[in-house]
C-alpha cells in the first residue's frame, strides 16, 4: 500500500460505503426479525418466523441498498460530510476539531464479509453520533486514522508514519473475563434465583406457576453473560500514539480509541468476591459516551474488564499521570455518618494530590473515583436538616455523565467546605498548567455564538 | 456549622423578591381550580360532604404552606462572581451551594415563562459538559439576567478551556 493510494482514496470527492451494504442489512433485519419472533414461540407464531428470514431479507436488502445508493460521504481539509436519505436528502457536516472519538465496529454478520461500520463520536446531545456503514476493514481503519489525524490538527502527509499498530499494554484472558463474571454477586444472584426457582416448582409441582418468574431470570443470566463475556471478549488494550486503543468482541468485534487528553475521570471497581482475589475492573468517563451506553446497550465505558491491581494502576497511570491512587486519604468520613450508612460508613475516604482528586466508597463492591483535578467541571456542597444536625455534609465534584461519580458523603462539615474551595483552586490551578491547545476546543463552542 | 454556607467572599448577591410574588400566584391559583375542580368531581359522585370540606381545607393547607414556603425559598437564593468561578447557593431545610468556574462553563441560558416575564424577572442557567452541575439562578431581574448572562459569557471566553 503506497502512501500516495492512501491519500488519495481519502481525499477523493463524493466516496461511496461498500457495494455489499444493501446485502448485510437485509442479513441483520432477518435475524432481528427471527429474535422479534422467536421470542414469542407459540404454534401459530411458527410461521411468522419462518418467513421473517426471507421478509427481513428482501426488505431489508431492498431498503439498504436504496440507502447504499444514496449516500456519499467527502473528506476534504477542514471537514467531513456524509450526504444521505432516499426521500428527504440529510447531509451533515462534522468538523474535525469536533470530533470526540472514533470507533470500529464490525456487527456478526458484517464481520463474516470482512466489512466494518465507523462511528464517528462527537461532544453533545443525542444525534451526537454518525456512522458510517459499512466499509472494508482497511478501508475503516485508514479513516479513522486520518480522522483522529485531522482531530488533532495535523495533515494527513505523514499518514504513512501512522501506527495502526502501537504496543500492546494488556491481553485479558478471556477465561478470566468468564470467571470473572461467574464470580460477580449479580451473577450468584440470578443463579440462586434461578435454581431456588426450579427447586420450588419441582417441590410444589407447580412448574408452570414460577415460569413467570423463571423467564425474566433467564433474561437477565444470560443478559449478563452477552454483556459482560461475550462482548468483553478477547479484550486488548493497546497504546497509540492518539490514546488508547479497546479491542473487545466475541461474535461482534469493536475497537474503539479513547484519547488521552479526553479522559474526565476514572472508577476503579472492586465487586465483593473479587477483592479475595485482588480482581478490580477499570470503567472511564468520556463526554459523549454516556448518551451512547443508553441507546447501544453495552459497556462502552469499560476500561479493563478484570485485571491484577498491578495492571490497572498502570493503565491509571497512562491515563492520568501522577494520580492519587496511592495517596493517604486527607480524610475519611466521621463516626457519626454511621446514622446514614451503619457499615459502609467506614469505607469512605477523600485523597487528593498534586494531579487529582479521588473518593473512596462501597462496602460490598469497593469504588474509587479519580478525577484529573483539570477536569473538574464544578463543585458543589450539600446539607440536608440531619447532616446539620450532625455537623455533616457533603461534597460532590462533578464530571460528565458517566461511570465516576466523585462524592464526599457525610464527612465533616469544615473539611467539605475547606476541600470544596481548595478543589476550585486545584482545578483553577491545574487548567494553568495545561495549556489550551487550539485544537481541544471540542464541545468549548464560544459562549453565545453559533451553535 | 453556620459559615458552610457563607458565600467565599463578599455578601450573597439575593434574588428579586418577585420570585415569590410568581411562585404564590401559580401555589394560588394551581390551588384554587384544583380545589374547584376536586369539589365539583366529589359532589357528583354524591361523596358526603364533610369529605369536600375536608378537601378543601387540606388543600387550603397545603397552599399556605406554600405561600411561606415560597418566602423562605426566595430569600435563601444568593450569588456571588468571584474571581474565576460563580458560586450560587440556595434551600433552607436541604442547602446547596455549587460552585461553577468561569472556564468550564459551556453555554448559559436565560428563560422566563409569561407570569416571570410580567413581574420582570427571569432564570438564568448554566451548563458545564456535567448534567449534575444543575446551576440555575432564578427570579433574577430581567436587566440583571442580561447583564450576568453577558458578563458569564464574557468570561467564559476568557477562561475558556477544553473539555
Amino acid at each position: 500500500m503506497a502512501p500516495e493510494s492512501e491519500v488519495q482514496v481519502a481525499e477523493a470527492l463524493g466516496q461511496r460505503t461498500h457495494p455489499a451494504t444493501g446485502l448485510i442489512q437485509g442479513a441483520l433485519w432477518a435475524v432481528a426479525g427471527v429474535a422479534a419472533t422467536a421470542s414469542s414461540i407459540g404454534s401459530r407464531d411458527v410461521i411468522w418466523s419462518a418467513l421473517a428470514v426471507p421478509l427481513g431479507l428482501v426488505l431489508g436488502m431492498g431498503v439498504g441498498f436504496l440507502q447504499w445508493g444514496f449516500t456519499r460521504y467527502v473528506i476534504d481539509g477542514t471537514e467531513l460530510r456524509i450526504t444521505s436519505g432516499v426521500l428527504s436528502k440529510n447531509s451533515r457536516r462534522i468538523p474535525y476539531e469536533r470530533l470526540q472519538s472514533v470507533d470500529i465496529t464490525e456487527p456478526l454478520v458484517a464481520r463474516v464479509f470482512g466489512l466494518a461500520e465507523l462511528r464517528i463520536e462527537m461532544a453533545g446531545g443525542d444525534k451526537s453520533r454518525t456512522s458510517l456503514k459499512f466499509l472494508k476493514l482497511s478501508d475503516a481503519q485508514e479513516l479513522r486514522s486520518l480522522l483522529l489525524l485531522r482531530a488533532h490538527g495535523e495533515d494527513p502527509q505523514s499518514l504513512d508514519a501512522l501506527d495502526h499498530t502501537g504496543t500492546v499494554l494488556a491481553a485479558v484472558p478471556s477465561e478470566r473475563i468468564a470467571i470473572g463474571t461467574l464470580l460477580s454477586l449479580d451473577f450468584l444472584f440470578a443463579v440462586i434465583g434461578a435454581v431456588a426457582l426450579v427447586v420450588i416448582g419441582v417441590w410444589f409441582d407447580r412448574f408452570l406457576a414460577i415460569l413467570g418468574g423463571l423467564i425474566p431470570t433467564a433474561f437477565w443470566l444470560v443478559q449478563i453473560v452477552s454483556k459482560r463475556v461475550v462482548a468483553q471478549w478477547g479484550f486488548t488494550l493497546t497504546r497509540t500514539s492518539r490514546g488508547l486503543r479497546i479491542e473487545r468482541g466475541l461474535l461482534s468485534r469493536t475497537s474503539q480509541t479513547v484519547p488521552f487528553d479526553r479522559v474526565q475521570g476514572i472508577a476503579v471497581e472492586e465487586p465483593f468476591v473479587w477483592r479475595f482475589f485482588g480482581w478490580m475492573r477499570l470503567e472511564v468517563d468520556v463526554a459523549g459516551y454516556a448518551a451512547q451506553d443508553d441507546e447501544g446497550g453495552e459497556s462502552i465505558s469499560t476500561l479493563l474488564p478484570i485485571s491484577d491491581p498491578r495492571l490497572a494502576l498502570q493503565v491509571i497511570d497512562e491515563l492520568i499521570p501522577g494520580n492519587a491512587f496511592n495517596t493517604e486519604p486527607l480524610a475519611y468520613a466521621p463516626r457519626r455518618s454511621a446514622w446514614f450508612a451503619p457499615v459502609g460508613w467506614r469505607y469512605r475516604a477523600l485523597a487528593v494530590n498534586d494531579a487529582s482528586l479521588l473518593t473512596r466508597a462501597g462496602w460490598i463492591q469497593h469504588t474509587r473515583n479519580i478525577v484529573p483535578h483539570q477536569k473538574t467541571q464544578s463543585v458543589a456542597i450539600s446539607q440536608g436538616p440531619l447532616q446539620r444536625w450532625l455537623g455533616l455534609a457533603t461534597l460532590d465534584v462533578h464530571t460528565p455523565k458517566g461511570p465516576v461519580d466523585a462524592e464526599a458523603r457525610n464527612f465533616y462539615a469544615a473539611v467539605v467546605r475547606r476541600e470544596a474551595f481548595a478543589q476550585l483552586d486545584r482545578a483553577h490551578a491545574a487548567r494553568q498548567r495545561t495549556p489550551v491547545i487550539p485544537h481541544d476546543s471540542e464541545t468549548n463552542t464560544p459562549l453565545g455564538g453559533p451553535r | 456549622m453556620d459559615d458552610l454556607f457563607n458565600p467565599p467572599a463578599g455578601a450573597w448577591q439575593r434574588v428579586s423578591p418577585q420570585l415569590a410574588s410568581v411562585r404564590r400566584i401559580v401555589i394560588v391559583a394551581t390551588a384554587v381550580v384544583g380545589a374547584f375542580a376536586g369539589a365539583a368531581l366529589l359532589l357528583l359522585l354524591d361523596v358526603p360532604k364533610p369529605y369536600v370540606i375536608g378537601l378543601v381545607v387540606g388543600v387550603a393547607v397545603a397552599a399556605a404552606w406554600g405561600w411561606t414556603w415560597a418566602g423562605s425559598n426566595q430569600r435563601s437564593w444568593g450569588y456571588v462572581e468571584n474571581d474565576d468561578s460563580l458560586v450560587v447557593t440556595s434551600g433552607v431545610m436541604f442547602k446547596r451551594l455549587v460552585a461553577v468556574p468561569y472556564g468550564r462553563m459551556q453555554f448559559v441560558d436565560v428563560s422566563a415563562g409569561p407570569i416571570d416575564r410580567a413581574f420582570g424577572i427571569a432564570t438564568v442557567t448554566l451548563h458545564t459538559a456535567s448534567t449534575e452541575t444543575a446551576a440555575d439562578i432564578p427570579g433574577l431581574r430581567a436587566a440583571e439576567a442580561t447583564r450576568l448572562r453577558n458578563r458569564l459569557t464574557e468570561l467564559g471566553e476568557s477562561h475558556g478551556a477544553g473539555v
